[in-house]
């Protein structure tokens, strides 16, 4: 906090403002938008996973009364760039149209579209579109995939995403010196989805006339699809404006949504400058928006001390992106900002290798690409601590990070700020319990019950260093993170703030109010906060958007940066006004509103008054306060330097929130119905803005995490079709499977954010882990090894009782040294 | 109307099988008959130890009626079907109608003595429900008739039904369930009426299961052998509900708890029994 | 390919005001309600009847707007998100749900109030269970539910006092 700050509402439970408008109906989502003329756009898609296309057939479609125009590949191709690839070669070499051209890669990808004037003619259109294919094989398995037996992308000439060793300390020497080594064979994560509960929707305007590209959507990383639409349209980026508004979540499933922005705008020009909508129906959300990344552990050997502490860890990970790399090959460097997760461990090697398959394309999902390298690490611990006889809880306690160690570094140069995970491990224990089930699960197991309990310890870090995508491609110009905002006095006084994000109901309108609020000491009330994104507002960066939980830190110091400068600008020209000096001055809340009063002789000016003097009044202002615009923007920037790309050795997060849960879990025994029969979630997410709305982001992230590990599970049978395409075969989580959770949380702040707060919002997975540690604790003595990270009856049914999954014999080995 | 339009044209009821069908573009029926604004289509009586339930009737108006909680087994599946949401418009009529082999009106009412009464153009017809149901989606009723009512008897006062099913969650099919009617004489059945739901084409009579309950004792030993036999009865289909051996093993399972219940309502006690959840 | 087909006429009460509208047959009462009336706060959020976003009020029992006809809420009494306010004030379930943190992005709100509007109409003092059997077809992904439970459980004890 700065000097003349008073610290009233940062910190506050305070009421949030966007309830006003949502509550009563009058939240505006992209759908609820409504143009003059606005045409409405459905996609044909591809019901195999690969196939050339041979033909496509419009003519019966644009003979349908209604129908305007349609689009297919080949017709988009000649008028586009394929987009930008993130990644090296040879998959830089690869041609990504936003309907496919020649071949289809994925069951759902878009092959044409057709535009009509009205959702139900544009649906009955999108019938009358035959297309010819000559189906390929499919690649459905990531490790078959790299076998480059049947290729997605010829201009590559592999599956082979990217490839990279990450490797630090001595690790042959840690293996040596072990007292014992477990060796797991195979771990897996699975592919699921957040699936907000709106889909996305987009409504592209090009209009003939100037040449500029409206969208009014809700992408929820817009910087980042302006910067690949811009280059594949050939459009400058100033061209296109982005506005969002409401967003019905979007958890980063949103943020590719980018290729069918594209065609939006192509079917908008070729209907001569229409608005044209699409509004996704959730099969295609299912089928084709992204999914999370899927990854597969390989050879896993762990080197421990005799008592049980990790020395050292080298694995081979396959990732699976999908289709398409997209917003990939990024997933490949971002999980080392987590590289040890919670724990000591100094030596390790880990092999990481990405490929594609004939499914979705991924997209950066809640927890992206950390939770599945954390619930790896968690599951390596735990499956060590059954092996070697040692309590969970003790042999965390082992392993953790210590307080007294932070800011600490890990072995890949990333600087964890703060925290203390030794001490959310007892606030957890304390609040579940943990003696008293633990007697609990000593009778049960007398009983022959299978009782378990698991912990789960897990980080959300937050602000990415952009630079670390140089380390899966050198010649990438990113660096850093940035995000801007701006402050402003409006003509009459109000204060006006904008800030670069695109909210989906984190509450950025009401911690952003609280945030100027106590810059200028006044109530929240008195701060009106733009909603949504708009690159006409310019303040948006490159780095622009919703994601990678990290507004409380880059978007709120960016507006705190604002509010100072605005602060400061105020103080001149009250100065002058009140004829006093700057050090005089006090900002509150007088008779006539908000104001600047002289302590000293007592006058004071109002918000209106300043305003005046710079918008309406300016003769009165000496020559010397001219450059005051009481209009301010800031841009916050991140303390980053670029990594070292050969070592892959740099700082690659600002901040890292960690959770810690334990869950209870009782497997029926007759029915195999995983149960949980109590729950706690932890979270240290620094100084918490507004704690009402940390509490209700952890639950939120805790239920997806739930169902994810138990209910949630995006299935491709062997030959590519998607089995769980809708919400009745897919089961988003509700209300009578979630238990009713106990929360705590610590507060470590971070020294990176002015106010102490760390990012929290994509909350790090911690439920997975959690549940296949209870899982595991429950089914060890069964002789079952949780080697997945999605559970539910039927496969554990299948583990236990058909013995058709390789049991623990196969999978974990444990050499004992001493 | 139905003559008249022929193919072309279904009938509909609550709407929450048929519509969602269509949206989906899986069902394209070019006429509609709508159900819904016939008036005296939705009632439920009691006369002579006879419920009869009007095709029309809402599963939920079935949920809360004091007059069906006399028979404990159809509160609990009228109490279980889906979501509040679904409750509301879905009728008992459509569903037989509907013979999806996971609905669950089907498989309840095969515990007890009901009859379907089918109105066409060439007037009323009864038709046991054992008969009404014949295939996946395939019933008695010839293209232009209807469901008008379902009379169900009463079972003497010796006599405990219970359903049971699992659900992944409400909106969705189970992914199995298990209805039994029981008459007990003291400790021994007498009667056992067991009906399989979700594992097979059409819900199943596992007569086998019956066998071994009927002037038995309901101990260990017995229900063991009903559960064993209701496996060996059933034929499930593997789905995202779950493989085709984990249906098998659950059924059983979900017998075996639904012959507790229904013996304990059998002896007289009250109790509440609700589907299972994830 | 299907002949023209005839628009047919209904009317119908929506938040108190009556409408005559003529619609395609095939049209769905959530359409109507976005489309034709402008009513735009309930919500479409899948295709197989699963979510509850479009959960309305008809005749006093919640309905999944999405999965009904527009035609066959001729002569029916709706109750939509945009009517539960009068003249101004919040309805006791939307301050519930505003001082109990029991929404986020907002999209499924909508529905969730309206599910609770029938829930407590019927019963004053819903324990934990109850409330989530009843609303069990309503799903939020932002949430977890726990605190639009304790809305629902603030909202009770509102309305019981008053």
């Amino acid at each position: 906090m700065s000097p003349g700050e008073t610290k009233r509402w940062v910190g506050e439970s305070l009421p949030r403002k966007e309830e006003n408008r949502l509550l009563r109906g009058r939240g505006k989502f992209a759908d609820d938008v409504k143009l003059r003329d606005m045409l409405y756009l459905r996609f044909i898609r591809s019901p195999y996973a690969h196939a050339k296309i041979l033909s496509i057939d419009v003519s019966a479609a644009e003979a349908l009364p209604g129908v305007i125009c349609t689009l297919t590949g080949a017709e988009i191709a000649p008028q586009t760039q394929p987009f930008i690839e993130i990644g090296p070669e040879p998959f830089a070499k690869i041609k990504d149209y936003p309907l496919a051209v020649s071949r289809a890669r994925y069951q759902g990808e878009p092959v044409a579209a057709v535009v009509a004037t009205s959702p139900a003619i544009a649906d009955d259109a999108a019938e009358l579109v035959p297309v010819e294919y000559d189906s390929l094989d499919p690649v459905v398995d990531g490790e078959q995939a790299l076998q480059d037996k049947s290729l997605l992308h010829e201009e590559a000439g592999t599956n082979r995403v990217w490839n990279g060793v990450f490797e630090y300390g001595d690790v042959d020497r840690a293996f040596k010196d072990a007292a014992y080594i477990v060796n797991i064979d195979r771990l897996h994560f699975h592919r699921f989805s957040s699936t907000p509960l709106e889909n996305n929707v987009i409504i592209a305007e090009w209009d003939p006339k100037d040449e500029r590209i409206s969208y009014s959507c809700n992408n929820s990383f817009p910087s980042f699809a302006i910067q690949f639409l811009a280059a594949h349209l050939n459009v400058h980026i100033d061209r296109i404006r982005v506005e969002t508004s409401d967003i019905g979540g979007s958890f980063g499933i949103k943020i590719t949504s980018y290729p069918q922005m594209a065609v939006c705008a192509l079917a908008s020009k070729k209907a001569g400058g229409r608005p044209v909508k699409w509004v996704e129906t959730r099969s295609e959300h299912m089928t084709s928006s992204a999914h999370g990344n899927e990854r597969t552990f390989r050879d896993t050997r762990v080197a421990l001390d005799k008592d049980g502490v990790i020395t050292a860890i080298t694995s081979r990970h396959i990732d699976d992106c999908g289709a398409y790399p997209r917003y990939e090959p990024l997933g490949c460097v971002i999980w080392s900002q987590v590289f040890p997760g919670v724990y000591r461990f100094q030596n390790a090697r880990i092999d990481f290798t990405q490929t594609v398959t004939s499914k979705c394309p991924v997209g950066p999902n809640r927890g992206y690409s950390r939770m599945q390298h954390l619930w790896f690490l968690e599951r390596v611990v735990d499956l060590c601590a059954h092996e070697l006889g040692i309590a969970p809880d003790e042999m965390r306690l082992r392993n953790y990070i210590r307080p007294e160690e932070f800011p600490y570094t890990t072995p890949n140069g990333c600087v964890y700020d703060s925290g203390n995970y030794p001490k959310m491990l007892q606030v957890a224990k304390d609040l579940i319990g943990w003696e008293e089930w633990k007697k609990k699960q000593a009778v049960a197991r007398k009983e022959g019950r299978l009782f378990g309990m698991g912990i789960g310890t897990t980080l959300d870090s937050g602000t990415n260093n952009f630079g670390q995508s140089q380390i899966v491609n050198p010649g990438l110009p990113y660096s850093g993170n940035s995000q801007g905002a701006n402050c402003k006095l409006d003509i009459y006084g109000e204060v006006v703030v904008a800030v670069g994000s695109c909210p989906q109901g984190q509450g950025h309108e009401t911690t952003a109010a609280q945030v100027v609020a106590d810059v200028l000491n006044i109530h929240p009330d008195l701060v009106t906060v733009r909603t949504g994104f708009d690159t006409e507002r310019n303040v948006h960066t490159g780095f622009s958007g919703t994601y990678a939980s990290q507004f409380a830190v880059s978007g709120l110091s960016a507006v705190h940066g604002a509010a100072q400068k605005l602060k400061a600008e105020m103080k001149r020209l009250a100065a002058f006004a009140l004829q006093t000096s700057e050090d005089d001055l006090e900002f509150g809340v007088g008779a006539q509103g908000p104001e600047v009063r002289a302590s000293g002789n007592g006058k004071s000016i109002n918000y209106w008054g300043l305003a005046n003097l710079v918008n309406a009044n300016t003769a009165a202002l000496p020559p010397e306060l001219y450059e005051l615009t009481l209009n301010c923007r800031y841009i916050w920037r991140a303390p980053f330097k670029v990594p070292d790309r050969q070592k892959k050795y740099g700082n690659l997060t600002l901040t890292y929130a960690s959770q810690l849960h334990i869950a209870i879990v009782e497997v029926d025994r007759e029915t195999f119905i995983p149960r949980i029969l109590d729950y706690v979630a932890v979270d240290d997410c620094g100084t918490m803005i507004n704690p009402s709305i940390v509490e209700g982001q952890v639950y939120g992230a805790t239920a997806h995490g739930i169902g994810a590990a138990l209910m949630e599970n995006c299935v491709y049978d062997p030959v590519g079709n998607m089995l769980t395409s809708t919400f009745s075969d897919y089961t988003p989580i509700t209300a009578v499977n979630m238990p009713a959770l106990k929360y705590g949380h610590i507060e470590t702040p971070s020294p990176h954010s002015y106010s102490g707060a760390k990012g929290m919002g994509e909350g790090g997975a911690a439920p997975i882990h959690t549940i296949s540690a209870a899982l595991q604790d429950a089914l060890f003595s069964s002789g079952i090894v949780i080697e997945d990270s999605f559970n539910n009856a039927d496969s554990l049914f299948r583990a236990m009782v058909s013995k058709e999954i390789v049991q623990a014999g196969k999978l974990v080995r444990v050499e004992r040294r001493v | 109307m139905l003559t008249q339009l022929g193919d072309e044209a279904k009938l509909l009821a609550g709407g929450q099988s048929l519509i969602p069908l269509m949206k989906l573009r899986f069902a394209n029926p070019q006429h509609l008959i709508d159900l819904n604004f016939i008036s005296g289509t939705s009632f439920i009586k009691e006369k002579d130890g006879i419920l009869r339930f009007g095709a029309m009737t809402r599963h939920a108006e079935i949920e809360d009626s004091s007059i069906a909680q006399k028979i404990p087994i159809l509160h609990d599946c009228a109490a279980g079907i889906a979501d509040v949401q679904v409750r509301n418009r879905g009728t008992i009529g459509g569903s037989l109608a509907e013979a999806d082999p996971s609905g669950d009106w089907a498989t309840v009412l095969m515990t007890l003595e009901t009859e379907v009464r089918c109105l066409g153009i060439k007037g009323e017809r009864t038709v046991p429900i054992e008969d009404f149901i014949k295939d996946a989606y395939t019933t008695a009723l010839d293209h232009n008739e209807l469901v008008s009512e379902i009379a169900v008897k009463k079972p003497n006062g010796n006599g405990g039904g219970a359903y049971l099913a699992f659900k992944r969650c409400a909106p969705v099919y189970p992914t199995a369930s298990a209805a039994v009617q029981l008459t007990m004489q003291g400790e021994i059945c007498k009667e056992a009426r067991i009906v399989l739901g979700c594992v097979g084409l059409t819900p199943i009579r596992a007569r086998e299961s019956e066998t071994a309950l009927r002037d038995k004792e309901i101990g260990e030993k017995a229900v063991s052998a009903a559960v064993e036999a209701a496996r060996t009865a059933s034929d499930p289909q593997p789905d995202m509900r779950g493989s085709a051996e984990y249906k098998r093993a659950l059924v059983g399972a979900l017998v075996k708890r639904a012959i507790n219940g229904a013996r304990r309502r059998a002896l007289g006690e009250k109790i509440e029994l609700s589907h299972i959840y994830a | 390919m299907p002949e023209a087909v005839q628009n047919i006429p209904i009317q119908l009460k929506v938040n108190g005001k009556l409408h005559s509208l003529n619609v395609e047959p095939r049209l769905l009462l959530v359409e109507m309600l976005r489309e034709h009336l402008d009513l735009t706060g309930t919500h479409v959020g899948c295709d197989t009847t699963y979510c509850g976003a479009c959960t309305v009020l008809m005749n006093g029992a919640t309905v999944k707007s999405c999965t009904m006809f527009a035609v066959q809420a001729d002569g029916a009494d709706l109750l939509t998100v945009e009517g539960l306010e009068r003249e101004g004030q919040l309805h006791p379930i939307q301050k519930a749900f505003a001082d109990s943190y029991g929404l986020q992005c907002g999209y499924c709100t909508p529905g969730l109030m309206l599910a609770t509007h029938q829930l407590l109409s019927r019963n004053r003092q819903p324990d934990d269970k109850v409330i989530r059997k009843a609303i069990a077809g309503n799903t939020c992904r932002c949430t977890g539910y726990q605190n639009v439970i304790k809305a629902i459980q603030l909202a009770a004890r509102n309305m019981d006092r008053v």
